[in-house]
Formats: C-alpha cells, structure tokens, sequence
C-alpha cells in the first residue's frame, strides 16, 4: 500500500513541530523514518494513521484518504512503549487484539504461534505480561501489532531493546514479509537499523532534509556512515565537532 | 465489544487484589458501620427533679438516674456533668430536656418513653425541648441507604476510572483504536464488563446487610439489586468521564472528592428541599440521587416498582446520556 504525505504541518502550543511535509512511502517497500527523539517522528507516524489532525494537508494510504475505518483493519501498529495489559498473559493479549479485528479462532491460534516462534516467545506464551521483562515486552508487542497479518506495518522503534540475535531474527521475518507485498515503515534513531531497509527519510526540527533510497544515501555521505547525513546541510557543525 | 468485556474480566481475575477489594471492602466497611450505628449497649445518664417515686425506680431499669433536689438551668447542667437529658414535671406536663439531637438523646428518649409505657403513660404529656436544635431528625439508623448507594457507587467509580485512565496512559487506548473498532464498541464494553462486575458486588453487598447484617428492608430485595446496579454502572460512565480530565492515576485520586462529596450531600442525608438557592436542583445532576432516593423508598417506605420508576428512568437517562459523551470525548484518540 502506498502511503502519499502531502504537505504536512502540526503544532503543539505554538510549536511547529512539523512542518510542510511530503513523504512517499512505496508499496512493498521497508521504509526507515530516521531521526533524533523528539524530532516529530512519532506524530508524523500518528498523522498517517488518523490518530491526531494536522493543521494542513493530507495523508492517503492506497489511493485512500485517513482517516478511513477500513484502512485501520489493514494496519498494524506497534507503538514506542509497550501498551500491553500487565494483567493479562501474553497469549490473552494476542487473543485480544485478534478479537478487536474479528479474527475466527482458527486463524487467530494459527497466526498467534507462528508469529511467538518469530518473536521466541512461544514457550512463555501463558505468562502474564507483568511478570516479563521489558525485551519480551517489546517482542509480545511486536507480535500483537502483525496478528491479523496486516498489509501495512507501522512500527515505533520496534527492536529498542532486543538483543542482537532476536533483532536479526526480526528483520529477516520483516523481510519475509515484505517479499510478500507488506509495506513496512519503521521509525528509529538507532543508525545501524537504517542498512535493514530499503528507503529511508530523515526528520530533523520538523523538516525532511533527505529522502532516497538507502544505498543512495549511504552514496553521498564521505565515508559510508549514515549518521554524516545529519551534519551535511550543516557543515560547519561538523567541523566544529572534529577539531 | 464482546471481547473487550472478556478482557476486562479476565483482567479482574489475574489481579486478585482489585477484585478483593471490589467485592469485601464495601462489606468490611459496612460491618464497621453496622457496630458504630446499631445495637451499642450505651446507658443513657437521666438526670430527674420532682418525678414520682414510681417512675424513678422504673426509669432505673432502662437508665442511670440521679435525683436532683432543686432544677438546675439545664444547658449548664446537662454540659457540665455529661448527662444526656433532664426530665421534670409541672402543671403543663412532664418535660424532657435534652442538648442535641444525637444516638445518645435518642437511647435516652427511647428509656423514658420505655418507661411511661409500663407506667400506663399519657396522664401527663411528654414536652421534649432541646438546647441546640439541629434541623435534621433523621435517626442515623434509618440512613442505611445513603452508605449502601455511597460505598458502592465509590468502589466502581474508582476500580473503572482508574482503569481508563491507565489505558490512556499506557497507550493501549491509542492501540485499541487503531484497529477498526468502533468508539461506541469500546465504551459500551467499558460499561457492560465493569457493569458485570459492579453487578456483582451490589448483590453481594446487598444481601449480605440483609441477612447478615439483618437491615431492615420494607420493600423488595431483588427491586434493591436493581437499583444498586443500575448505579453501578452510571458509576463506571462516570468514573470513565473523569478520567478523561486526568491525566495519571494521581490526579484521578484527586478527583474523588471533588465527585463524590457534592454526591454524598444530594443522596438523602440532608433534605434536598431544604437546601437553599435552588442548590437542592443540583441532585438531577448526580447519579446517586437517583440510586439513594429509589434505595430510600423501597427500605424505608416500601415502595414498589410503580412508584419508584420515575427514578429508574433517571437512571437509565443519566447513563446514556453519560454514554454519548463518553463516545464523542474518545475522538480526542482517533479522528474516526
């Protein structure tokens, strides 16, 4: 599904803190949505799927404007913190989510184990979530966010906090995925996820100062490391910074 | 809708505690009112001048009596040496003094009148005064329904607006509104599953100050039950509607007594008619009113259904119109 950000602004108490943004996001595509925290990525993210107004502009989703009630049925979201019931079990939580999407319990249990082997947490699947520590939250989150098999995955730092093992076992599912027509928009400021994607944009005081795909991007920094890109519309940072 | 009253239940049975509370605190609390309200073995201090041998010995067997050779001016008298009443009698009557109206001047009242009536009373007539008179002459006995609708009303109000507030907190409101549910499936399961729950603890509650507490309920039990949980639930839309003002759990602490008191004072304890400047109007506002009010006349006066549905459907009013405004503040969350 293709996601078209027209000339998006949002303020809170006067400030801007986006402003005039476009961004085109291509079907099947892992698309990285990089920048320093608080620089405005997860109210863009919220922007795109019609949880809050923006002041201008539009957002459409496969040629559909947000919001839209059906486009929430294709959508899964994984927001930054962890947003579980502590109270209730991993596999309850999964049955929850699954239950607000009208899943049948076939499809649901079918989904709900192939998606804990992904995220390794089918042997813990009946422990409550307040007993679990905060890299297993963030993965019984991940799941929650893909049990109905969502064509559009929009994920708020989905691997803070998973170890490295898990993190690759990860990228390779979303990879999978996307071979099969998923269209991924990850929000990070970990540098090192950006080479996991295929397009990437970056965010900064509200302004997109780049957008291509990740190989270009890499392309035009001087030595391959993608953090240059923040400093390159502002050189003399840069400078400053080596002396 | 279905599922999220599923969640909540299962929510409520992984934490034992909050329904443990829910369901004994009321009953805990209840009991203790029971023994500081009824059944005190107090012995009431009558103070008498000039009053019939006859009655005096008889007056003894309900009382602690001291016999006064000349009247004293009462207010000082009675302060002074603890004394509920002074009782004395001229060519008017027989007359009773007492300082206020409380449980103490009630248990004596109740021994003079105990005692005028083995004495084959009205030769004379009884002239109660009092030194303060307070406008109230409700005997706290009879006020049963007031903490009944109160206690139960606080418990859920609580246990739900603690939960909305912590699901908007946690962001799990976002999530849950990210998927195509509709604004009015998740208030509606909001009501209906702590809805059950309150249910719940009204039965409990009830029955247990009927036959175990023996509360004298004059009407019907089961018309009680529904009372109670129809205030149960407007409890659950208020305690939703408040949280939409809080931010955390602490401020949603801080919002209990300013919506519970204001509730406390239009749920019969004062007389609604007495209060001034139309302030008495207020009560239509609040869902105790019509919980206590329906509770009032079905324990005390034994009113029937007939006569108590005017109330009723205040009740079922106040919920949905409390339901509507809860579904329109959720577009704070999503724009759908």
């Amino acid at each position: 599904m293709k996601i078209e950000v027209n000339q998006v602004d949002k303020s809170f108490k006067k400030q801007r803190v986006l402003n005039r943004i476009n961004l085109t996001i291509n079907s099947g595509r892992i698309f990285c949505l990089l920048g320093a925290s608080g620089s405005g990525k997860t109210t863009l993210l919220r922007i795109m799927m019609g949880a809050i107004r923006s002041e201008n502009g539009t957002v459409t989703i496969g040629g559909t404007k947000v919001p839209n009630q059906q486009l929430l049925a294709e959508m899964g979201y994984m927001p930054q913190n962890e947003a579980l019931y502590e109270e209730l079990s991993v596999w309850e939580n999964l049955k929850f989510f699954a239950g607000l999407h009208k899943l049948n319990r076939k499809t649901f249990e079918k989904n709900a184990e192939e998606l804990l082997q992904v995220v390794d947490m089918l042997q813990d699947k009946t422990k409550l979530v307040r007993d679990c520590s905060g890299g297993m939250k963030k993965r019984i989150s991940l799941a929650v966010a893909m049990i109905h098999h969502p064509k559009l995955l929009l994920l708020d730092e989905p691997t803070v906090g998973v170890d490295p093992v898990l993190r690759r076992r990860i990228w390779e599912y979303l990879k999978q995925l996307k071979s099969s027509g998923v269209t991924i928009l990850v929000t990070t400021h970990v540098m090192d996820e950006v080479t996991q994607c295929d397009d990437a944009a970056l965010l900064r005081n509200g302004h997109i100062i780049a957008q291509d795909t990740v190989e270009n991007l890499i392309g035009m920094t001087p030595n391959g490391n993608i953090e240059e890109l923040f400093f390159m519309d502002d050189q003399s940072e840069v400078e400053g910074a080596t002396c | 809708m279905l599922s999220i009253v599923k969640r909540i239940l299962g929510q409520i049975k992984n934490d034992k505690r909050s329904l443990g509370l829910l369901l004994f605190a009321p009953l805990l609390v209840l009991t203790l009112l029971y023994f500081i309200l009824g059944n005190s073995n107090y012995v009431p201090q009558i103070a008498t001048y000039d009053m019939s041998e006859k009655f005096i010995t008889e007056l003894q067997q309900n009382a602690g009596v001291i016999e006064l050779n000349e009247k004293p001016e009462a207010k000082n008298y009675l302060e002074e040496n603890g004394i509920d009443a002074l009782i004395w009698k001229d060519s008017e009557g027989t007359h009773i003094e007492l300082l206020e109206k409380n449980s103490k001047s009630a248990t004596a009242l109740k021994a003079i009148q105990d005692t005028n009536k083995v004495l084959q009373p009205s030769q004379s007539e009884l002239l109660i005064e009092y030194v303060y008179e307070t406008a109230d002459d409700n005997q706290l006995d009879s006020l049963s329904y007031v903490f009944l609708g109160v206690i139960s009303f606080f418990f859920v109000f609580i246990l739900s607006g603690m939960s909305f507030v912590r699901e908007r907190f946690g962001q799990t409101l976002e999530r849950m509104l990210m998927t195509p549910i509709s604004r009015m499936d998740i208030i509606g399961g909001y009501t209906f599953g702590y809805g059950l729950l309150s249910a719940l603890q009204s039965v409990v509650i009830i029955l247990f100050s009927v036959y175990v507490l023996h509360l004298h309920v004059e009407g019907s039990v089961s018309l009680c039950i529904l009372v109670m949980i129809l205030m149960a639930f407007s409890a659950v839309s208020v305690g939703a509607l408040v949280s939409i003002f809080a931010n955390n759990e602490l401020q949603m602490v801080q919002f209990i007594p300013v919506v519970l008191i204001p509730q406390i004072f239009f749920s019969g304890l004062i007389p609604i008619d007495t209060i001034p400047f139309g302030l008495g109007n207020l009560c239509y506002f609040t869902p105790i009113y019509y919980g206590c009010t329906s509770l009032e006349m079905i324990m005390i006066q034994g009113k029937g259904f007939m006569e108590i549905w005017p109330w009723l459907v205040g009740s079922v009013l106040f919920i949905g119109v409390l339901f509507i405004v809860n579904v329109m503040a959720l577009k704070k969350y999503r724009r759908l």
